[in-house]
């Protein structure tokens, strides 16, 4: 029987290992915000390393990331730099510098505060590709009074549906999103997501502390934009249009305890590539999430993110299964995310996440089975030594994590994912796997 | 009825007693547990407050905090509505000023916190306070 071919399935190992960066290696960590609020890491993170947030780093990010502890002006400007040792199951291992960011993110007046992260990414042979990553500027205005109660009202200008979100459990928020060949526009995983490659504006209120409230719009760049950005124009998102973003959320901070419940929605007119018919795309999730904080020496943090995707396609496909026919003109995908994580004296922890991508069936757009599910498993654990009110650097960290990845279902089927011949060695979910360890450094 | 205390106590005893006993009421944060009030500290406060001396966060260092006057740590930018005040932070005052809303309490102040309702964990929080120093 002939071998499994690596070669032969470059295409997928490159979406894998895209994949792989995107979910399991994304830390952000942002020291000059804990310099410029006296605070510590661990304040905002429950294991003193980003991306998830505690309700007090949620607050932060709503606030327009100008809190301050008054001390005079700081430099909005923080470092990151993560190693990265990979062993995916059947393709060599690799070390190397994994990537590098540059962080200008901080306060520039009482009302107007963001965030820019500009990072240079291991392409390979000793070369990098420097982009442009996530981009949120935000004006906000503080401690206003509605009927007695709360309100904070802000704008927010970004470069990815969701990474704005304070409870940060959306795929563009968490950085953990299923994979697959089809996704929903809100998963930066998806083939031709939206993510880092549009710009947007979105108006929000939190209200009485508890209601949060979220609309907005955004516009694709143009491919040479991307491509001047540092994004590869065959991950264009295509032309998008008339697009609409929207987030209900109620939010409880009960200082041992949180819990939230949300709604989200994306609706956009799509043309990929540019000169196609135009795909009427809606995106509506929803989000549950649920921290038990305590005394901060044993934090469990859960959350289940399941987001569904109505397509209506402007061109319907010739069916290659039935010739002369053709393929319905009306099609789904559905992203799962659910998320579980333990953290000790936030320093130790251990995260465990499911997910799932699952599509209508399609033998046009999802050869060769017509059937575009998928389902993984992320797990992850990870020690941060500093970062803490009590530990030796309170505003700096270093990331040490273990992540094993692995695929149990892909294009519908648990074996022989791309349909071998008979006599041939398939290639099985499995063969997707890969274990890496890391370690980031902030400062 | 058997009385809570041996009746052959000399009187001025029972009355030196019973005063100790009402200052003793008197001081919340003698009733408290420092160590469950360490736990309060940390779901509570140490976000915004560190105690460490001379280390603020978005508020001041709580090192000594007990007996201080109020608005008085060097380095750290108060609100006028604090600088002028003129408290001293006795765990009476603290006991009054943390059991209800801050901008309740001392309108104008930068301080953004609801209150501790829970009697108990204000008695202990107030105890740890009492060992910050």
């Amino acid at each position: 029987m002939p071998p499994f071919s690596f070669r032969r399935h470059a295409g997928w190992w490159a979406a894998v290992a895209l994949l792989l960066s995107l979910v399991s290696l994304d830390a952000q960590a942002i020291p000059a915000y804990a310099r410029q609020t006296g605070s510590a890491c661990a304040d905002c993170h429950a294991g003193a390393y980003g991306p998830g947030l505690t309700p007090y780093g949620m607050r932060f990010k709503l606030n327009g990331y100008t809190d301050t502890d008054g001390q005079g002006t700081k430099i909005p400007v923080a470092v990151q730099l993560t190693e990265t040792h990979t062993a995916p199951a059947t393709a060599p291992s690799s070390t190397s510098l994994t990537e590098g960011d540059l962080y200008l993110a901080g306060r520039l007046t009482e009302n107007v505060g963001g965030y820019i992260k500009v990072e240079a990414d291991h392409t390979g042979h000793n070369t990098y590709n420097t982009r442009l990553g996530n981009l949120d500027l935000r004006f906000v205005a503080k401690e206003l009074k509605l009927g007695g109660k709360d309100l904070t009202l802000g704008v927010s200008v970004n470069n990815a549906p969701g990474f704005q979100d304070p409870i940060a459990a959306l795929p563009n928020a968490s950085f953990i999103a299923p994979g697959g060949v089809t996704g929903t526009l809100l998963n930066l995983g998806s083939p031709n997501s939206p993510t880092n490659r549009v710009i947007g504006a979105t108006v929000y209120a939190l209200y009485d502390k508890v209601w949060y409230a979220e609309a907005g719009t955004y516009r694709s760049l143009a491919a040479g934009t991307q491509d001047e950005l540092g994004y590869n124009r065959n991950g264009d998102p295509g032309k998008l249009s008339d697009t609409g973003y929207f987030r209900f959320a109620y939010m409880k901070d009960m200082r041992r305890q949180f819990f939230s419940a949300g709604l989200v929605g994306l609706t956009t007119k799509r043309r990929l590539p540019h000169a196609a018919a135009r795909d009427d795309i809606d995106d509506l999730g929803y989000d549950l999430t649920y921290q038990y904080l305590g005394n901060r020496e044993h934090i469990i943090q859960a959350s289940y993110v399941n987001i569904y995707e109505r397509r209506d396609y402007g061109q319907r496909l010739p069916s290659p299964v039935l010739p002369g026919t053709l393929e319905p003109k009306r099609g789904s995908a559905r992203d799962q995310t659910a998320s579980l994580s333990y953290t000790f004296r936030q320093s130790y922890g251990v995260q465990l996440s499911h997910l799932k991508s699952t599509g209508s069936s399609s033998d046009a757009r999802y050869p060769p089975f017509g059937n575009p599910d998928a389902t993984s498993n992320l797990y992850t654990i990870f020690w941060t030594p500093f970062g803490r009110d009590d530990s030796w650097i309170t505003k700096g960290n270093l990331k040490l994590a273990a992540t094993w990845f692995r695929f149990t279902r892909f294009n519908g089927r648990g074996s022989n994912v791309f349909g071998a011949p008979p006599g041939v060695k398939g290639v099985d979910p499995g063969d997707f796997n890969a274990f890496s360890i890391s370690a980031s450094l902030a400062f | 009825m058997k009385l809570p205390f041996p009746t052959h106590l000399p009187a001025r005893l029972l009355a030196a007693g019973f005063i100790t006993g009402s200052l003793l009421a008197s001081l919340p944060a003698a009733a408290g547990d420092a160590k469950a009030g360490q736990d309060v500290f940390k779901s509570e406060c140490a976000e915004c407050h560190a105690v460490a001396e001379g280390r603020n966060k978005k508020g001041p260092s709580l090192f000594g905090i007990v007996g201080r006057k109020s608005g008085s740590v060097a380095g750290y930018e108060y609100s006028d509505a604090l600088k002028n005040i003129g408290w001293t932070w006795t765990p009476e005052q603290l006991h009054t000023y943390l059991s209800q809303p801050a901008k309740k309490a001392n309108p104008g102040t930068k301080m953004k916190y609801d209150g501790l309702d829970n009697a108990k964990d204000l008695d202990d929080l107030l105890s740890y306070l009492a060992t910050l120093h």
